[in-house]
């Protein structure tokens, strides 16, 4: 008898366990608020205007998708490397961070398709004498840790075999090492290039070149088992594409020819 | 529940990596103890020197060094300084910023040991014949270094934690900064942190537990 209470007790409270377990898509919806990470030393994605409230490409990209959610937008500034920590955690639900959609990253977190694409871009100090992507080779190089340039670019100074590679933590401190003269050159996304040198707050850098990375794709991210969601997030970057707000937001922040978000030759 | 499933493998095929790091955090830690010893006796000596500018040095020194998170000595090291065009390496930025704090925090300990040497153990070598210079390296500095060995322990330690500040300055060869490196890459967060908190562990205590043996044998009378 009391066997039976204990196992129909215990059945019960599965059952509502159950119940009570909503997707993620369902629980973001309940809460009326969708909580994106978003980096916010990386102009012209994600920066702090004069009034230092978050503003940007990624930003935009935020809101939008709370707009089409029915909830409100709350932007988490996350530095680059603690971008999936933050998701991990259970501070934010998506993160809109201009993630490169690596292999390695994919086993721990869920990527859309791309919703943004980098060409990358080498930005020197105007005494180093650098002039090309090649003229690095002996140099003293950095960029901002685990990003998608900062691999590539460690991985290309240990090829050729001289130079050193210094990773920094945020883009901003890349280009501070880089004006003062202690790196000589780094490689980023040109957008974030143009925008700092433009911003003249680092006086003695240009941009230089391009470097032969290949096109860095980015994507959204949230929970690995997250199916509703990721298949919410692919639907919502293709319809951004397909009504034009992706023209629309990268004429605003970004300016130039919109680039393609499609790999030749390949499904996804 | 919590959607996190830990790869503890990805983690530990990294292992010898982030145990060459952490050869790397011994030997800033050592060197900026080391250089952080040599400097605190000078600080030492000149607050107890008549000589008001070499007082102010030492005095201004520890305030400073005591003052400031030492995250911002290590900024200011690589970032601060570079401003009038003087360049330092990651490492040796950390290795300036760490020995700094150090040699503030040293000074102090030292200081108070000093206070626990009476007066008269000076006097007793001046009374021998010794100038004030023997007295103070034959007498009084031995067993000021004696009372301030395990403060000087804790330093050590301290020195340990504080190289995971190097990444700030771009430093990526030490053990956080490896640990860092590699959660950049694969985002398996809470398994390298674990076993890089586990290293940290390791290395400390067996800091305290030599410094605890050194400690019986040196002052066994």
């Amino acid at each position: 008898m009391q066997k039976t209470l204990w196992a129909t007790a215990l059945i019960a409270a599965v059952g509502f366990a159950g119940a009570a377990k909503a997707d993620k898509l369902d629980d973001i919806i309940a809460s009326g608020t969708l909580r994106c990470a978003v980096v916010l030393d990386f102009p012209p994605m994600g920066q702090r205007n004069a009034n230092n409230e978050p503003e940007g490409f990624d930003v935009d990209y935020c809101n939008d998708l709370a707009k089409v959610l029915g909830v409100k937008a709350e932007i988490v500034e996350t530095p680059f490397p603690e971008r999936i920590p933050a998701l991990m955690s259970g501070r934010v639900d998506v993160g809109v961070a201009s993630t490169s959609d690596t292999l390695e990253r994919a086993k721990t977190v869920g990527f859309t398709i791309p919703y943004f694409a980098f060409e990358m871009a080498v930005t020197a100090n105007d005494k180093s004498g650098i002039k090309s992507y090649e003229d690095m080779k002996g140099h003293t190089v950095g960029a901002v840790a685990g990003t998608y340039e900062a691999i590539a670019l460690e991985k290309q100074i240990n090829e050729w075999g001289s130079g050193t590679f210094r990773p920094y933590q945020t883009q901003a401190d890349v280009f501070l090492a880089l004006s003062q003269g202690q790196l000589e050159a780094t490689v980023s996304t040109s957008t974030v290039a143009q925008a700092n040198v433009k911003t003249g707050n680092y006086p003695g850098i240009s941009v230089v070149g391009k470097a032969p990375f290949d096109t860095d794709y980015v994507a959204l991210f949230t929970n690995r088992n997250e199916y509703g969601l990721i298949n919410y997030l692919n639907l919502f970057v293709n319809q951004q594409i397909r009504t034009g707000r992706y023209k629309e937001l990268y004429e605003k922040w970004v300016g130039g020819e919109v680039p393609s978000l499609l790999v030749p030759n390949a499904y996804r | 529940m919590f959607g996190y499933t830990f790869q503890w493998n990805q983690a530990f095929a990294r292992l010898p990596k982030m145990l060459d790091g952490a050869v790397v955090t011994i030997e800033v830690a050592v060197l900026s103890m080391l250089i952080g010893i040599a400097f605190a006796i000078l600080l030492t000596v000149f607050r107890l020197s008549g000589s008001r500018p070499l007082k102010a040095v030492a005095t201004s020194w520890v305030e400073i060094a005591r003052n400031t998170p030492a995250l911002f000595q290590i900024y200011m090291a690589h970032f601060g300084i570079a401003s009038f065009g003087i360049h330092f390496s990651p490492f040796v930025s950390l290795l300036i910023g760490i020995t700094f704090n150090n040699a503030g925090y040293l000074a102090e300990n030292f200081r108070g040991a000093l206070k626990a040497i009476p007066d008269t153990q000076t006097r007793a070598g001046r009374s021998l014949g010794m100038s004030q210079l023997q007295a103070f390296r034959y007498i009084i500095l031995p067993q000021m270094l004696r009372i301030s060995f395990l403060p000087m322990t804790n330093q050590m330690v301290w020195a340990v934690l504080m190289t995971s500040l190097g990444v700030t300055v771009g430093m990526n060869s030490d053990l956080y900064g490896v640990t860092q490196d590699l959660n950049a890459l694969t985002f398996r967060t809470f398994e390298l942190f674990a076993i890089a908190g586990v290293m940290f562990y390791i290395i400390t205590k067996i800091i305290t537990l030599s410094a605890r043996l050194i400690a019986a044998r040196l002052f066994r009378y």
